[in-house]
């Protein structure tokens, strides 16, 4: 069996040590806006050049102006505010403000700078875009409004497919749609149950419906197991997990989606040797096989410093030509 | 200087203008750092006694930066390796282990000699506990060691040999060096413990704890604030199991209502409470009487007052609070009027706002209850 493979990045990149001291100088209110979004751009630029030296086919702009993965979605919409409350981000320690739903949820204008620093993207390369899907931003959010979470999950999932449309518009031809709540639910005591499920799918459906485009379910924190054969079934092009968190020795599917394997850890500094990172993923392949494989890291690398992101960057792309040299 | 000269004369550190002059004088930097350092706790040792405190603490902790880095580097094999993000534009620099690690040098003896020679007082020393160095650390040499099972439980049994390495290597000399100075009561500061309330990591916790005050005879309590969104539940159910921890110091007044009363309906942010009794501990409980964050929100007059970022609760609410924890704990002995957690973000004006109203409400509970 061959095991085409190539290596993508998605969600937040952490910020540089550079940027960090222009941003909290900025904070303080001793940096002007200005410098702290030059630095923005060179971040962006060097992130570029790193994809781009390492052969990605889909770019990344690393999202470095984001505060958290839900912030930009919540300024976009109408019915949502961020509110001034922090939560902890799942298990991790870093903090997001919790949007509180208090009216109906309706598309705000948009502004596409929000989302993406397309000005600094090659233009001869496909655009990636990373969004919390609408199951995980009702379950990470206060609802003051909807009397269901079903109503909720709906709106949300129209709001955010008016979203999608309009960076499709802007040239984003691919989509990861992050659903981590769908394989760990913070601090719930109890597990998703099958209605649950069906809101959370059905959403996911009607977000990416009838959009040209590229769309990857990516979960992560969680084992993905169980949720595996159900996310197979979406209209979507890939499904991904979180190797570090899912026994992959207990699944046995094979399909012709592609297959977003979370194989480097954003949450642990040691840089993967690619020799593990291609072995690893060829012995995944046993259990759950795919016609085309894509190296990510296993959640928004935002967690690890810098140069430790860059690094574990560089080695998923090392990793995906020793896969290649395997066929 | 004219602040700390207003303060000295406000908290009666007579020989001020001597230690100034020679602070000032002293050349060498290593040595003119110590005196600093030596001065800063008696400003704060002067400060906890002059609101009545019954216990200084180490007076408010002036020798160290903040509670990770201050331990991470007294830390042979510990390596900081860069900043991430907290939340927006707030990050905090990670650290990792790049081999076995033991401890490089005593970490808090310091601090610990020069409030035992400047407090009047009972003392109280704080320390950041194991799981919580762990937890924000990466692994790194731990991590790599592994092989062979799944990756998760790679993971899970690399924490373990971490901590467990913190608890022998660090954290058990210094609590050795602590009580061989004369400590008598440790508290251990483990925020990230409600972080992961799953029970793997939940018995590893009481493991490390365990492990921890093993051998040693000296008072030992736990102090954990700003639970994750599922609360202090979990903890509850761990806490008995805490060998030799005698108090548990907990944070409630940041989700409490700042209305008069002492029913359930105004103290909710204490329901909390209601877990550990339910769940059978039995030591004492810290309470958190007083916020200790930026405060946006209305206050009664008779509840006490917002100025700028910050609330002032007023002496009755303090009383409410540690009522209706009494009312939940059923002993008024086993409470202890606390702040949140520790005071640092406010400037010393509202510190000692706040402490002064913890020590009158607790006078005003005290009367109530008798």
């Amino acid at each position: 069996m061959k095991m085409p493979a190539s290596a993508e990045l998605g969600g937040i990149y952490p910020r540089s040590e550079q940027l960090i001291e222009l941003t909290r100088s900025y904070d303080r209110g001793k940096t002007e806006r200005a410098s702290v979004e030059k630095q923005i751009e060179q971040d962006t630029i060097e992130l570029v050049e790193l994809q781009d030296e390492s052969g990605f086919e889909n770019f990344t702009d690393g999202a470095f102006s984001w505060q958290d993965q839900l912030r930009p979605i919540v300024e976009s919409l109408d019915g949502v505010t961020t509110g001034t409350r922090y939560s902890r981000w799942f298990d991790t320690n870093t903090f997001y403000k919790k949007p509180t739903v208090s009216g109906k949820i309706g598309l705000a204008p948009f502004n596409l700078k929000k989302f993406i620093h397309a000005d600094l993207l090659p233009k001869s390369k496909p655009w990636k875009a990373s969004l919390v899907g609408p199951y995980t931003f009702s379950e990470l959010a206060e609802n003051l409004h909807y009397k269901t979470q079903s109503e909720l999950v709906s709106d949300l999932a129209h709001a955010e497919h008016e979203i999608i449309r309009r960076l499709k518009a802007d040239g984003v031809s691919q989509f990861q749609i992050s659903e981590p709540c769908l394989v760990y639910r913070p601090y719930r005591e109890q597990t998703l149950s099958n209605a649950e499920l069906e809101i959370a799918l059905a959403a996911i459906r009607r977000t990416v419906d009838g959009i040209d485009a590229r769309f990857t379910i990516q979960t992560f924190f969680g084992d993905a197991t169980t949720i595996l054969p159900h996310l197979l079934k979406l209209p979507v092009d890939g499904i991904g997990f979180d190797l570090f968190e899912t026994d992959h020795t207990r699944s046995k599917i094979e399909t012709k989606k592609t297959l977003a394997l979370g194989i480097v850890d954003s949450r642990e500094s040691n840089v993967e040797d690619p020799k593990w990172i291609a072995e690893t993923a060829t012995r995944v392949s046993k259990h759950i096989f795919s016609d085309n494989i894509v190296l990510v890291p296993n959640s928004d690398l935002k967690f690890v410093p810098r140069k430790v992101a860059d690094a574990k960057s560089r080695a998923l792309a090392e990793a995906t030509r020793l896969v290649e040299e395997r066929k | 200087m004219a602040e700390a000269e207003e303060w000295a004369g406000r908290l009666g550190i007579g020989n001020y203008h001597d230690r100034a002059k020679q602070l000032l004088s002293t050349e060498n930097q290593k040595d003119r750092i110590r005196e600093l350092l030596e001065l800063s706790t008696i400003y704060g040792l002067r400060l906890f006694e002059r609101t009545g405190l019954d216990n200084e603490g180490v007076g408010g902790e002036q020798q160290r930066v903040e509670m990770y880095e201050h331990v991470i580097r007294g830390v042979e094999g510990m390596r900081v390796l860069g900043h991430v993000q907290s939340f927006d534009y707030k990050y905090f620099n990670k650290a990792v282990a790049e081999s076995k690690i033991h401890r490089k040098h005593p970490i808090y003896l310091q601090e610990f000699l020069d409030v035992k020679e400047n407090a009047k007082g009972p003392i109280k020393v704080p320390i950041t506990g194991p799981y919580t160095l762990v937890d924000w650390s990466f692994g790194g040499y731990y991590t790599g060691q592994r092989t062979g099972s799944s990756l998760k439980m790679q993971k899970q049994e690399a924490k373990r040999e971490f901590l467990l390495d913190f608890v022998e290597q660090v954290i058990r000399p210094e609590i050795r060096d602590l009580v061989d100075a004369g400590a008598s009561w440790i508290q251990i500061d483990e925020p990230a413990i409600t972080t992961h309330p799953e029970p793997a990591d939940m018995e590893l916790f009481v493991e490390g704890w365990n492990e921890t005050v093993r051998g040693f005879t000296c008072k030992f309590s736990d102090h954990t604030c700003y639970p994750s969104e599922i609360g202090y539940k979990v903890l509850a159910e761990y806490a008995p199991k805490l060998d030799k921890c005698s108090q548990l110091a907990l944070e409630f007044a940041n989700r409490d209502g700042t209305s008069l009363g002492v029913d359930a309906k105004h103290r909710e942010g204490y329901r909390d409470l209601e877990y550990f009794i339910e769940n059978g501990f039995e030591g004492e409980f810290g309470v958190g009487v007083v916020h200790v964050h930026d405060f946006s929100g209305q206050v009664p007059s008779d509840a006490g007052r917002a100025t700028e970022r910050n609330i002032i609760e007023s002496p009755e609410l303090v009383r409410d609070r540690l009522l209706h924890a009494t009312k939940i704990v059923g002993d008024p002995g086993k409470i202890w009027a606390n702040p949140d957690c520790g005071l640092r973000t406010r400037t010393w004006d509202v510190t000692y706002a706040k402490l002064e109203s913890i020590v009158k409400g607790a006078e005003l509970a005290r009367e109530a209850s008798q």
